[in-house]
């Protein structure tokens, strides 16, 4: 008890303030506004797709484009509102309709016209679509990281998930709105495999990133 | 204003929640007044909590000093527009399921030592850390300056970052260097001499 009470005299002793996190709702928004100004930048100047007029009004499009955008927003508010020790670890599952719409939105159209899955993957490396994807995760990450490290989470594992879930998100909507090819295996392989690496990176490497 | 509970039973008792809120707040602005007072309120909580979790003893005090660390270093997370407790008591369950974890897996991989495994009567034969190398580093340490001795202790003993170990002492993390330096040195001339100037 004496070591207890010298601790506390230590942990008092030279206290200075500290500044008290901003809501996660007010980081999370934030984040998820940088998130869409960067897909605002690299669809101006990499230049949107030409049909983008047409495409919107198209279920196949429209629902995987809202989907995935709307996943990276819940999955934010998630991971902001997870890193704290006091919030339900429920918010996991803010992003579960969203996933529902990105993922099924566009896997149903590329099924439709399928051609061959090993011929795709086999095409990934070379993808302009991948390095779309690459760039804006980079971007996005750099700004993410430091503000979930920031917290210093008691739940580093699920934090860095939904958060690696969220960038997964934005660079997928980025991706879609640049580049036209979006009804085969191909498009459905370059867009959900970099998301997948991201969020099992994000699973794995949480505990020292975070 | 009430410090929090007074007594230390099994079950925690219900802590004042405004009281410590408004010293959690205070202690974010450096009122170290408030904030030593909010961590001498929270302790006896924090005992009761342990003890649910089935720790006792050293075992029961270090899982205190832990929380208490944690929350130290996490306390711009809390939130002062909300109630302070039911952050006290997430925090308090991460770092105690963490330690039940820890020995879960420690006790999984260890093997009680029975009658057949000790060779001699002798204490120092079962006890090799008494006796040896072990024992003379032991009381070398024993022997150096209080401030030393800690230094020694948290930094190469316990392992703690050179960032807790300033946190936990109050020290500067420059002293402990120097501290640590200097202990070094003083072992190696008592170690040293014990063995003829080797």
């Amino acid at each position: 008890m004496a070591a207890t009470d010298q601790l506390i005299e230590g942990l008092t002793r030279n206290l200075q303030p500290v500044k008290p996190l901003r809501k996660p709702g007010l980081r999370a928004a934030l984040w998820s506004g940088f998130a869409t100004l960067v897909i605002a930048i690299i669809a101006a100047v990499g230049g949107s797709r030409a049909d983008l007029a047409h495409a919107l009004p198209e279920v196949t499009f429209f629902v995987p484009l809202i989907g995935s955008w709307l996943t990276g927003v819940t999955a934010a508010v998630a991971a902001f509102q997870v890193s704290l020790p006091d919030r339900s670890r429920h918010w996991l599952w803010l992003p579960a309709v969203p996933i529902l719409l990105w993922g099924t939105g566009f896997a149903v159209s590329c099924f439709s016209n399928p051609g061959d899955i090993l011929a795709s993957l086999a095409l990934l490396p070379e993808s302009a679509c991948l390095l779309t994807i690459v760039l804006t995760s980079a971007a996005l990450l750099v700004v993410l990281l430091p503000m979930l490290r920031r917290v210093k989470t008691l739940r580093p594992r699920l934090t860095a998930w939904l958060g690696c879930l969220a960038v997964a998100g934005f660079a997928d909507t980025a991706h879609l709105l640049v580049h036209t090819e979006q009804d085969s295996l191909l498009a459905l392989t370059v867009n959900l495999a970099p998301a997948l690496a991201l969020v099992v990176l994000g699973g794995l490497a949480g505990r020292k990133a975070i | 204003m009430n410090d929090g509970p007074k007594t230390e039973t099994a079950q925690p008792t219900r802590p004042p929640e405004a009281d410590w809120s408004v010293l959690m707040a205070r202690g974010q602005q450096g009122d170290a007044a408030s904030y030593r007072r909010l961590l001498q309120g929270i302790t006896p909580y924090l005992r009761a909590l342990a003890h649910r979790f089935g720790l006792s003893g050293p075992d029961l005090e270090d899982a205190v000093q832990d929380v208490l660390l944690t929350v130290h270093s996490i306390r711009h997370t809390y939130d002062p527009t909300r109630p302070f407790a039911p952050w006290l008591t997430a925090v308090a369950r991460h770092r105690l399921l963490d330690r039940l974890r820890r020995r879960v897996r420690q006790i999984g991989r260890e093997t009680e030592l029975t009658e057949a495994h000790e060779t001699f009567a002798a204490v120092e034969t079962n006890h090799p850390e008494l006796a040896g190398e072990a024992g003379r580093l032991k009381a070398a340490i024993a022997s150096l300056p209080e401030g030393q001795r800690r230094a020694v202790e948290m930094l190469k003993l316990k392992e703690m970052s050179l960032k807790e170990a300033s946190q936990a002492s109050g020290q500067s993390e420059t002293a402990l260097k120097v501290s640590v330096h200097r202990a070094i040195k003083r072992l190696r001339v008592l170690l040293g001499g014990a063995q003829g100037g080797q």
